[in-house]
């Protein structure tokens, strides 16, 4: 009983799972209100720039790479829409430009790694100053405000009851869910991750694979820059600060290796929710942010602990 | 104590999750002889050397050195009383120099701080005598491997050890190399070191030692004088069974047939110059050479993965651009590489994933992959080669190497190749998969398959090949047929003229 | 070999030009620049990422990292401030910096601990721990400031000894001291026998988990001894001290030659990283190019890691290509 229990694939869900539901029955007992359907909506708000990120994060940490550079991809992003907006660019076309800028800074990523085959932490350190930088030197590092209405609805509004993100992010885990479970694509992630060379000499294209991977984060990051300025309505250079930390923390709390080959959609999704919820609910009943880093640290590396305690007891029976 | 043995076993076990690994296992070494341990791997070769080094502790029984028992289960009381090993890899520390390398753990000090001075002037006599002139202060990993090699055998040697274990130590050797070896496992030998010598390569067996341990499952088998027992004997009690002998039937002669592959000229700076070949359809092409001659590097270029500065490749005779891999498999080619585990298998991903991984697109309709036609290809390819596997779905890393090595054939198989080559089909295959993977190359070729088989086994070329090509220094030696070639002549034509002469 | 060649392949001469370049530059444009006043502010400023600097090259030389030093610098700041100030323990001040050193220590060892017996990895421990350590600063300080420190601890900061500022002999003890331990003892060389091999050391009868937890508890010091001397030079504690500093030393580091990939690495090289690194700044203001130029420094940070990766490579073809000639 003990051996099925340990070789039971997917206890890190299970667990995480687990820990959802007790947290969720908690929050219901000592804040009813918490837990109503609108104020799940619209606290959800707060999730979706996280969400969207986690969805290439995961796929790049599966080969064993990593992306620090997404939040200063995003505040770059964010001041080209800012600035080409103050420039009197229609709306369109300062969005269209500042998806442009995320696909590039992310092949810019993607390049280095793929071709000169850099370290990905070290290329993504680099970057993580450098977009950062030309953000704040681009604008000078001061806010701009006054987008549009209508643009504000891109974040804001909602259709069926969701908000817009929700349904980008939904349309893009299935997506992304698919890649992994059902075409070579996906398979091939697990094996780069695994033994890159390996690929190498089946005739895998690892180089357009990983330029691939990070173009997209850059895309996504430009994606949420997008959300966050519409809902905010101001975009500034210290856009998405320190969100990198916050992805890579609910990818890997979600069950993906951060040595690669491992790690699944559900996972994933497991992560990020149980952070989003741990942080709402923290600051909702105590409104003291400061625990909410503690508690989010202690249960990284607890989750992390856990699964390398399980791993090794099922590899030693 | 001149009559007892310098290092005795007795009943030895070692459990690895439930699997014994060694169960009851007694060895004597007397001091200042040479002792063979041979076996299949998964014997338990290995575990013996790691309980005797100290990095494992075994289960029971108990390790008596000079007759007092030996606190198992620390390398650092291992080799306080002389127990040093040479491991199968190059261990050595490729950003540390030579002279770090050799003392490293065991640093020579004046008060904190190093003893330079003596560490320089030691690492210089260790090297001296080994032949070798070596620069103390580069970093060992810009050396040539054969230089590194001697870093590891200066550091064995530093020990002072009593009884030294040498654990395939020839397996990237040269032939010149091989033949310094020798003469200082001789040299050692006269000084009274014991060694314990494992090796797949039996001839070096004869060649060295005075007595031979054959391990089989985990279970101490016999332990004979060298000169009591030969070579088909050996392999019965490595194996358990009587092997037929590699049998030297003939073949119609395929000069006929179409040209599969063909490559004129191909150069790689530096590496090889002027290589060209052709396979024949039904044809096995063996390449002969030392190690470093760039047998290898010729396939990885043919097969696109590293780049060609001249030379044309032609396949059915349609010639074959570089630069892309995926172009050459298209094109009917596979390659069946050296390093099974780091360029042949995914290790931690399943049986049958590694499988089907170079025929996935084949299976793939519209971007998705039909989970019932892998699942026919994996199981059709397990059937038909035989790969001892429980399920597909169990890690390539739990299967034997030569059930690995299945894989690797099986995953290019897949793929219905024109030409395959193979380089180093059974090394490291114990002699049971060995026979079968002999016999499935030559009903691939009786199917109408071009090969190109690489192998510094000369047995293997031989007994296996229609043709036999010989590399020496990057560029093509000689060729002999198969009623032409034997040992001797292979030899003359891959080892360099300097060295040649020399010897 | 010729210059080019040379200089990309040993870091440290390729940064010494490029900080000797930058310096004579600033120096030439805006004379005020070499002033000694100005150079010792400079210096001054990257101490504390020369100490901490000293302590993650052996980290990453193993093969790890460690990017919780700027929250534990936070946190070990909130402790000091709380530890001496009148307002609150009032403890004597070398009682306060005692266990504040002990504290770092501390956090050093939980994550070598973690890393090594734990086996979680290191990015990850540390990942947790610049968030976990970030919010109990947050905590202790509930967003309040202190500002009553005692004038024994400010002397740390801002006191002279020999004419030199107390921060500097600290940082030039720390730094001597590391180039002596990586060069010239056993355990400085098996620290890079770790990261170069790690399996190769075990077979040696290297302890790599002590080895590893040495490294980690050897940095929680440094950063603790980085917070001794840097933080009573500011007028105030407050829970933001710190913030970033991760980014800024594993940037100086990896400029400085250091391989991610473990087993290579000087000091020297991180510190010239930290030198050209921590200049940026001045220079640019001193090179009179606007108030605004100022906003690039972080992409001319960034900048100097691409190009210290473009450098790599070159050095690599390069020496391929001699190989084969």
């Amino acid at each position: 009983m003990k051996t099925r229990l340990a070789k039971f694939p997917f206890w890190h869900e299970a667990v995480l799972a687990l820990l959802l539901v007790a947290l969720l029955i908690t929050a219901n007992t000592m804040e009813p209100r918490f837990m109503r359907l609108g104020t799940q909506i619209e606290l959800s708000r707060h999730l979706w720039e996280i969400a969207l990120l986690a969805l290439p994060m995961m796929l790049i940490i599966i080969t064993a790479g990593i992306d620090l550079s997404v939040g200063s991809n995003m505040a770059m992003c964010a001041v080209t829409l800012g600035l080409l907006y103050e420039a009197h660019v229609p709306m369109p076309l300062a969005i269209g430009a500042a998806l442009l800028v995320g696909i590039i800074g992310g092949a810019i990523n993607g390049a280095f790694i793929a071709f000169l085959r850099v370290h990905p932490l070290i290329v993504t350190l680099a970057t993580l100053s450098a977009f950062r930088g030309v953000a704040e030197g681009v604008s000078l590092a001061r806010p701009i405000s006054g987008f549009p209405a209508s643009f504000g609805l891109l974040a804001q509004g909602t259709f069926a009851c969701l908000p817009i993100p929700a349904w980008m992010f939904i349309a893009a885990a299935i997506v992304c869910s698919v890649i992994l479970a059902k075409t070579p694509f996906g398979r091939f992630l697990y094996a780069i991750g695994y033994n890159e060379n390996a690929c190498r000499f089946t005739g895998i294209n690892v180089p357009r694979i990983k330029l691939l991977l990070y173009t997209l984060a850059g895309f996504m990051s430009a994606l949420s820059a997008i959300i966050f300025v519409a809902r905010r309505n101001t975009a500034k250079a210290d856009v998405g600060t320190g969100i990198e930390l916050d992805v890579i923390a609910a990818v890997v709390l979600g069950g993906v290796s951060i040595f690669g080959g491992r790690g699944n959609i559900v996972g994933m999704l497991l992560g990020v929710v149980l952070i989003h919820e741990t942080r709402e609910f923290v600051s909702w009943h105590w409104n003291n942010d400061e625990l909410i880093l503690v508690v989010l640290g202690v249960l990284l590396i607890a989750s992390v602990l856990l699964n390398s305690l399980f791993s090794r007891r099922s590899r030693s029976d | 104590m001149p009559d007892g043995p310098l290092v005795a076993l007795r009943n030895i076990t070692k459990t690895f999750g439930g699997v014994h690994a060694l169960s009851g296992v007694t060895l004597e070494i007397a001091a200042g002889e040479i002792h063979a341990l041979c076996g299949e791997n998964g014997a338990g070769k290995s575990t013996l050397i790691k309980i005797l080094s100290g990095s494992v502790q075994p289960d029971s029984g108990e390790v008596l050195v000079d007759g007092s028992p030996l606190a198992t289960g620390s390398v650092a009381v291992s080799e306080a009383a002389g127990i040093a090993v040479i491991h199968q890899e190059i261990v050595a520390f490729p950003h540390l120099s030579a002279q770090d390398n050799i003392f490293i753990g065991r640093e020579p000090r004046r008060g904190i701080l190093l003893d330079r001075a003596k560490m320089r002037s030691e690492a210089q006599r260790l090297l001296n005598q080994l032949g070798e002139d070596i620069d103390l202060s580069q970093p060992v990993g810009d050396l040539p491997v054969a230089q590194q090699q001697m870093v590891g055998m200066a550091r064995a040697l530093s020990h002072r050890c009593r009884l030294l274990i040498m654990d395939e130590p020839t397996a990237s050797l040269s032939a010149r190399e091989t033949t310094v070896l020798f003469r200082i496992i001789r040299q050692l030998q006269s000084e009274g070191v014991s060694i314990l010598y494992v090796s797949h390569r039996l001839e070096e067996i004869f060649a060295l030692s005075n007595h031979i341990t054959v391990l089989r499952d985990g279970r101490w088998v016999a332990t004979e004088p060298t000169r009591e027992i030969n070579q088909d004997r050996l392999i019965q009690l490595m194996v358990g069974r009587e092997l037929a002998q590699a049998e030297a039937e003939t073949k119609p002669a395929t000069s006929a047939e179409r040209v599969l592959l063909e490559v004129r000229g191909l150069k790689r700076e530096g590496v090889f110059d002027e290589i060209s070949l052709q396979v024949r359809a039904g044809e096995i092409v063996g390449m002969a050479g030392l190690v470093g001659a760039g047998r290898s590097e010729v396939a990885q270029s043919v097969f696109n993965l590293d780049p060609r500065d001249a030379g044309e490749v032609l396949l059915d005779g349609e010639p074959l651009p570089a630069g892309s891999v995926r172009r050459a498999m298209q094109r009917g080619l596979a390659l069946v590489p050296e390093d099974r585990q780091h360029a042949g298998l995914v290790l931690p991903m399943s049986v049958g994933a590694n499988l089907s991984m170079a025929s996935l697109p084949s299976l793939t309709c519209c971007g998705l992959t039909s989970a019932r036609r892998e699942d026919e290809l994996i199981q059709k390819l397990m059937r038909e080669l035989v790969v001892k596997a429980a399920s597909p779905k169990l890690a390539a890393s739990s299967l034997s190497g030569g059930n690995q090595q299945k894989l690797v054939l099986g995953k290019w198989l897949a793929r219905r190749p024109k030409v395959l080559i193979l380089d180093e089909p059974t090394r490291g295959v114990d002699v049971g998969a060995k026979a079968e993977i002999y016999r499935l190359i030559r009903g691939l070729a009786a199917e109408g398959m071009g090969v190109l088989l690489i192998s510094s086994d000369l047995p293997e070329v031989l007994s296996l090949s229609d043709r036999i090509l010989i590399m020496r220094e990057g560029r093509i030696s000689g060729e002999l047929s198969r009623t032409e070639a034997t040992q001797e002549k292979i030899l003359a034509l891959a080892i360099p003229a300097a060295t040649a002469q020399a010897a | 070999m010729n210059p080019l060649t040379l200089l990309a392949r040993r870091r440290e001469y390729a940064v010494a030009l490029a900080l000797a370049l930058t310096i004579a530059v600033a120096g030439i444009v805006n004379p005020a620049f070499l002033a000694a006043g100005n150079l010792r502010d400079i210096l001054v400023q990257v101490v504390p990422a020369a100490i901490v600097g000293c302590g993650l090259t052996f980290v990453i030389v193993t093969g790890e990292i460690d990017i919780s030093v700027g929250s534990s610098m936070g946190l070990l700041a909130a402790v000091l401030g709380q530890l001496c100030s009148p307002l609150h323990a009032g403890l004597p001040v070398w009682v306060a910096v005692v266990l504040t050193l002990l504290a770092g220590t501390l956090i050093g060892l939980v994550n070598g601990l973690l890393v090594t017996v734990a086996r979680v990895p290191s990015i990850i421990v540390t990942l947790g721990m610049l968030t976990a350590l970030r919010g109990a600063t947050e905590m202790l300080m509930a967003g309040k400031w202190i500002t009553d420190l005692p004038s024994a601890l400010r002397f740390l900061g801002t006191g002279s000894v020999l004419g030199m500022r107390v921060s500097l002999w600290m940082a030039a003890l720390v730094i001597v001291t590391s180039i002596l331990f990586a060069r010239n003892t056993a355990l400085g060389r098996r620290v890079y026998a770790v990261g170069s091999n790690p399996h190769a050391a075990h077979l040696a009868g290297l302890s790599v988990g002590r080895i590893k937890i040495f490294v980690f508890t050897l940095t929680g010091f440094l950063v603790g001894v980085a917070t001794l001397v840097s933080v009573p030079q500011l007028s105030v504690i407050e829970s933001g001290i710190g913030i970033g500093l991760e980014l800024l030393v594993v940037t100086c580091v990896v400029v400085g030659g250091t391989s991610i990939s473990g087993g290579k690495g000087t000091i020297i090289g991180t510190i010239l990283g930290v030198g050209l690194l921590g200049i940026v700044r001045t220079v640019l203001i001193f090179l009179n190019l606007g108030e605004r130029s100022v906003y690039w420094e972080r992409a001319i940070q960034g900048g100097f890691i691409l190009a210290a990766v473009l450098a790599d490579n070159f050095a690599q073809k390069n020496k391929r290509g001699e190989a084969h000639a």
